[in-house]
């Protein structure tokens, strides 16, 4: 008993705080609520800790359906601090709502949707906790209810996911006919590359690609992240995107090890289309949240050459590259919020002269943005390194000129947000914005965590040797 | 036995069936007048359209017996096996319903249950 | 009696299934679109179903994954009409192609 209780320390934690703010709501009155969220800026990271003390042991419990492994207790705990800074950075916008509790709540469960899909072993659990992981946050897109956008958006969102998680769920029904098992373990041994099993890979595939928006399936994207609230959007491109970029490698490099020829040649002509439609989108968007989605669906691309590359160093690259963006992301998010609830401006007109007006607001999008863009010293840089070293591995060298051609592309789009903010001025100046400590907090970690990690570099060894075994 | 036997009871049940009403028509004798139309004994003549929008409440009513409906499709192979699969079962069903009761009482919290 | 063999089963999953993507694609009523992604699911019942019966009898698996469609099935339904209902107050119309604020 105590053994699963440790093996399922995450959930289990998440479980408890979704309880405490279902009875608060149920029992209390709505101001206590809203005290009781501020609570959870406290027992997110108390969680963090409990889960990096207490590392959940490795093995499989459930006769097989959930596993765990020192790689996925990373990857838990890396998106429980991404979804901790959400929580810190969103108190502003969250302070006027109306409905303080039911957004955590449906955050929480979002999590948790997401844990169990990172350590499931079984394809049933893994379509639980991917459905676990998606309905909650249609409602979360609908959250700001007087904005009708907001509500457009969660109805794309609802219907897309339905959509890629129904065509998912053929190809898994047709894989368990061609196979008999729905065990991750006993899958490999029993793929021969016939044709059913190939239109079931292609199917499950293509489920993939409509979660992970990699370009002939993105349409959904853009329209949902500039419909939602700003700290969904966070949600949405980093902790979501994220946490389906680690099951993708994962589900490729183990389940479908046997099909690597077959998912190689997608995988590579995927990339090269998703960072370039991404890239040539993104430079004509004059909305913030729809420039950071396409730039996010472009990333996916680069995302995409590091999974090629089919060895460790795949593996670990993908991880580091979601570990530098988490941070990132989430920096230009946090300002945009900031910005978003003191004045509504969500354009990148609106920014200009925000220099001026706050110095040290602007230089923290600037280096978000330089990550994202990939210039060194940040820690964008290193993460796009190692996901191009990784693809490098099997001599592609086409892909590596593309990625390389779109990375100057995208250059030029980060820059033109870093132009209206240094040096166009204005004629309605911006007022000055105080943030309170929650979010200079969260501004503070999403810096260091930045910088750090592009000097730092044992980071990405410590991520490689977690990876051994894949 | 077999398909054909299906096949003539599907062309029996037709014949018997069309062949009534078509008798009916030939035999019977038939008179058409404006009293004959209306609404007798219990009914009354309708108003409006049929084709209405209906009040949301009725939506929301729906959409909470759809999920608690539904839910309840994990009790049956449950209580297919009750004997067998012991108190630890009924254990994890009886939290499986305790759930299911707090979003119920969420619900009432909300006050999605008055009738608007 | 003759057993109906599996492959009818297939075929009326495989075109449930394509006429739910169809109705997906070319609906605009939402609730009819919601109703198109049920066929997509139940399409996935009858594969599940059918397999178990036929290939691999002694196993429940498909059985069980049938009824976890089922329940997700509603839990999804119920939140699309949650938010087609939300959208109806705002814009008057449950009309995919009035609800176009959000383009290129």
């Amino acid at each position: 008993m105590n053994e699963i209780v440790q093996f399922m320390l995450p959930e289990l934690g998440l479980t408890v705080l979704l309880f405490v703010l279902l009875f608060v709501r149920i029992v209390g009155k709505l101001e206590l609520a809203g005290q009781v969220c501020q609570l959870m800026n406290i027992a997110l990271p108390i969680l963090a800790l409990c889960m990096w003390f207490m590392p959940a042991p490795e093995g499989a419990q459930f006769g097989g359906m959930m596993i765990s492994s020192k790689l996925i207790v990373t990857e838990k705990l890396l998106l429980l601090v991404g979804t901790w800074i959400i929580s810190l950075f969103s108190s502003p916008w969250l302070r006027g709502h109306r409905h303080p509790a039911e957004f955590y709540m449906l955050m929480l469960s979002t999590l948790m949707g997401i844990f169990f899909l990172l350590s499931s072993g079984d394809f049933l659990l893994f379509f639980l906790a991917l459905e676990l992981s998606a309905i909650p946050l249609a409602a979360l897109c609908n959250f700001d209810l007087e904005k009708h956008v907001s509500g457009e958006s969660a109805m794309k969102m609802i219907f897309s996911s339905a959509l890629s998680s129904g065509i998912l769920l053929f190809g898994i029904s047709l894989l368990y006919g061609a196979t008999g098992t729905l065990s991750f373990v006993q899958i490999p041994a029993l793929l021969d590359g016939s044709p059913l099993q190939i239109m079931a890979f292609v199917m499950i595939f293509t489920g993939f690609a409509f979660k992970l928006s990699i370009v002939p399936f993105h349409f959904w994207t853009a329209d949902v992240y500039e419909g939602a609230p700003v700290p969904v959007t966070a949600f949405l491109s980093v902790i979501s995107k994220g946490s389906m970029a680690f099951v993708f490698v994962s589900a490729l490099y183990t389940v479908f090890r046997p099909l690597s020829e077959i998912w190689y040649i997608a995988i590579t002509l995927l990339a090269v289309i998703s960072m370039t439609v991404g890239n040539l989108f993104a430079i004509r968007q004059q909305n913030l949240k729809r420039f950071l989605a396409f730039s996010s669906i472009a990333q996916v691309g680069y995302l995409l050459i590091g999974i090629s590359g089919s060895s460790i160093d795949g593996m670990s690259s993908v991880v580091y590259f979601v570990l530098v963006y988490v941070f990132s992301n989430l920096a230009a998010f946090a300002v945009i919020t900031l910005v978003s609830s003191a004045t509504s401006r969500e354009t990148i007109d609106g920014l200009k002269g925000f220099h001026a007006s706050n110095p040290l607001l602007a230089w923290v999008l600037a280096l978000a943005l330089f990550s994202l863009a990939g210039i060194p010293p940040t820690a964008g840089f290193f993460g796009k390194f190692f996901l191009l070293t990784a693809g490098a591995a099997k001599w592609n060298s086409p892909v590596l000129i593309v990625a390389a051609l779109n990375m100057v592309v995208s250059l030029y789009y980060y820059l033109r947000v870093v132009k209206a903010m240094f040096m166009d001025s204005s004629d309605d100046t911006m007022i000055r914005l105080t943030p309170n400590v929650s979010v200079q907090f969260a501004l503070l970690l999403c810096t260091a965590g930045i910088l750090l990690l592009g000097f730092y570099s044992p980071a990405y060894e410590w991520i490689r040797s977690l990876s051994f075994g894949i | 036995m077999g398909a054909g036997s299906l096949i003539v009871l599907i062309i029996c049940g037709i014949a018997f069936a069309g062949g009534g009403i078509l008798l009916s028509k030939v035999l019977a004798q038939t008179s058409t007048n404006a009293q004959k139309g209306q609404a007798y004994e219990c009914g009354v003549p309708t108003q409006g359209r049929s084709w209405i929008q209906l009040n949301v409440g009725y939506y929301l009513f729906a959409i909470l017996f759809l999920i608690f409906d539904v839910e309840l499709v994990f009790l049956y192979p449950w209580a297919v096996v009750v004997r067998e699969a012991g108190w630890m079962a009924f254990l994890e069903i009886v939290i499986f319903l305790f759930i299911l009761f707090l979003g119920f009482l969420y619900a009432h919290k909300k006050g999605a249950l008055k009738w608007m | 009696m003759n057993e109906v063999p599996l492959s009818h089963f297939l075929i009326l999953s495989t075109a449930l299934f394509f006429i739910g993507v169809f109705g997906f694609l070319s609906r605009r009523n939402l609730v009819t679109i919601l109703m198109s992604l049920e066929l997509i699911l139940n399409s996935v019942n009858i594969n599940f179903i059918a397999f178990n019966q036929y290939l691999w009898p002694g196993k429940m698996d498909g059985l069980f994954f049938t009824l976890f469609i089922i329940a997700i099935a509603a839990a999804e339904a119920a939140v699309a009409i949650a938010i087609i209902l939300h959208l109806y107050r705002h814009y008057r119309s449950i009309d995919a192609e009035d609800v176009d604020t959000l383009r290129f």
